[in-house]
């Protein structure tokens, strides 16, 4: 389980956001630009210094912790994938930091589960962007965190592939048990993924709870603008024109 | 017509600035007897002294290597006050005319300072030495290192070294394993204009260091003692030897860069 308070002050808001997310949930923080939400995963994963932070990761307290010791896993938009290591060297990067022998079986299933098993020796510039979001959720997968942040991992893909994401995302936290928290300006993304919903505007939270109770009542102001977007794709489907 | 004319103003303007460039060095080799190359090449002070200058630049790029990836990367990496000033500082070499970079080293290296002191304590002097030619060598030619490396250390997405982090990796170990080796085809750019401006230094070599003779300076020996044709033949294995170490190093620079 994560329990998360943290208070920073910026010059456009000051982000206070207060949350607990159960142990292997898939939760989506859906928030406008400047929301906070990039800010929210920095803090957690240690890349930005809190004023005041309380972070407690299954009974540890890790806010003052270096990145590497929290055993939080940060994928950021662009994937961060190292560019001059092959996607093998990339996959097992977090067995070397951290001076560990590599789980061979473990890394194997993770490749195969992936489907990379025919690109291992490639670089990434040899890749596609499906293939590279693969590498980074593979490479993830292979520190065993105890909680993977998703920094929009899809925003700037394809329709197509979002869609193929999206699935393959659940069917991967379902496999591997994991804890996620993901951040989104999708509602789309959202609805396909959350088990928990985070709205997040102007630094301070505005919702959590689950689709239904979102559905149910939805906060005002991004809450609405999300429910509005969704009811105009609902009546494109209804018009039924496939 | 109109593009035919473009095109013909613009082939103008390539052949004329390449020319420039590459006219004196091609006139160098063409201009060369083989008589005078022959005893040029019997010359062993000559020998020495491309010697000399080769050893001379490459330990001056090692200086300026260590001594200026380090600033680079805090440059880079941290905020602070006064940074624009110390990226300004690392450039002071480069505008500084190098007859008073000279005297400037000579009168704070010199025997008689507490540097020059501290350093003869452990038989290191720096007037007419190599280690004088090294350290004349490395401070006219820092700035490339520091620059370059800045250029590197700044362009690496900052969301690698993040990505690093969480997954394990210490600071150090993510600058060994993902900063260095990504800025190190900017790092290595720099170095070869490092050593190539070390090789040709002779400004500051003339005050601190004349011997032992680097090239540069016994080819302004021979030219002042005996006129061009004697100076031409050290001119032009200097510039073979130059142009040869400098596409062997361009060669791995590319190289590493596909990867």
């Amino acid at each position: 389980m994560l329990s998360a308070s943290l208070f920073k002050k910026y010059p456009a808001f000051d982000l206070d956001v207060s949350f607990e997310i159960p142990k292997q949930s898939y939760n989506v923080i859906l928030g406008p630009s400047g929301a906070g939400k990039s800010l929210t995963l920095k803090l957690i994963a240690g890349f930005e210094k809190a004023d005041r932070a309380s972070i407690i990761l299954e009974n540890r307290e890790i806010s003052s912790l270096p990145p590497e010791k929290r055993h939080v896993v940060y994928l950021p938009q662009n994937l961060g994938i190292f560019p001059h290591l092959t996607v093998y060297e990339n996959i097992i990067y977090s067995f070397k930091a951290r001076y560990v022998s590599i789980d061979e079986a473990y890394v194997r299933v993770i490749i195969e589960e992936l489907g990379l098993t025919p690109l291992v020796s490639r670089f990434p510039s040899h890749l596609s962007g499906g293939e590279l979001q693969r590498v980074a959720l593979a490479r993830a997968l292979a520190a065993k965190p105890k909680l993977l942040l998703l920094d929009e991992p899809l925003s700037s893909l394809d329709f197509h592939l979002k869609m193929y994401l999206v699935n393959f995302l659940t069917k991967l936290k379902q496999t591997f048990h994991l804890t996620v928290v993901h951040v989104s300006h999708d509602p789309i993304e959202a609805i396909k993924l959350a088990e928990n919903l985070f709205i997040l505007e102007k630094g301070k939270i505005k919702f959590q709870g689950n689709l239904e109770d979102f559905f149910k009542d939805p906060p005002s102001g991004f809450g609405k603008d999300v429910m509005k977007r969704l009811r105009s794709i609902k009546a494109v489907l209804d018009r039924n024109v496939w | 017509m109109r593009q035919t004319i473009k095109k013909l103003f613009f082939s103008l303007l390539v052949f004329i600035s390449i020319g420039f460039i590459l006219a004196p060095i091609l006139n160098i080799f063409f201009t060369l007897t083989v008589k005078e190359l022959i005893k040029t090449i019997h010359d062993q002070e000559v020998w020495h002294a491309i010697f000399t200058s080769f050893l001379g630049a490459s330990l001056a790029t090692m200086l300026g290597c260590v001594l200026g990836v380090p600033l680079a990367y805090i440059l880079s990496h941290y905020e602070f006050k006064g940074k624009h000033i110390l990226e300004a500082i690392t450039n002071l070499p480069v505008v500084i005319p190098h007859v008073a970079v000279g005297i400037a080293l000579l009168s704070f290296f010199n025997e008689r300072t507490f540097l020059g002191k501290f350093f003869a304590y452990f038989h290191i002097t720096f007037v007419d030495t190599i280690y004088g030619i090294v350290i004349a060598m490395a401070f006219v030619s820092i700035s490339f290192v520091v620059s370059s490396a800045l250029i590197g250390f700044k362009g690496i997405d900052k969301h690698l070294e993040m990505v690093s982090r969480s997954l394990g990796a210490s600071a150090f170990y993510t600058f060994w394993h993902i900063t260095f080796p990504l800025a190190l085809p900017a790092i290595f750019r720099g170095a070869i204009l490092a050593f190539a401006r070390g090789l040709s230094e002779v400004g500051a070599l003339l005050i601190l260091a004349y011997y032992p003779k680097t090239a540069p300076i016994i080819m302004y020996e021979r030219f002042t003692e005996y006129g061009l044709n004697a100076a031409k033949p050290i001119a032009a294995l200097v510039i073979f030897f130059s142009l040869l170490i400098f596409f062997i190093l361009l060669y791995f620079s590319k190289y590493h860069a596909k990867r």
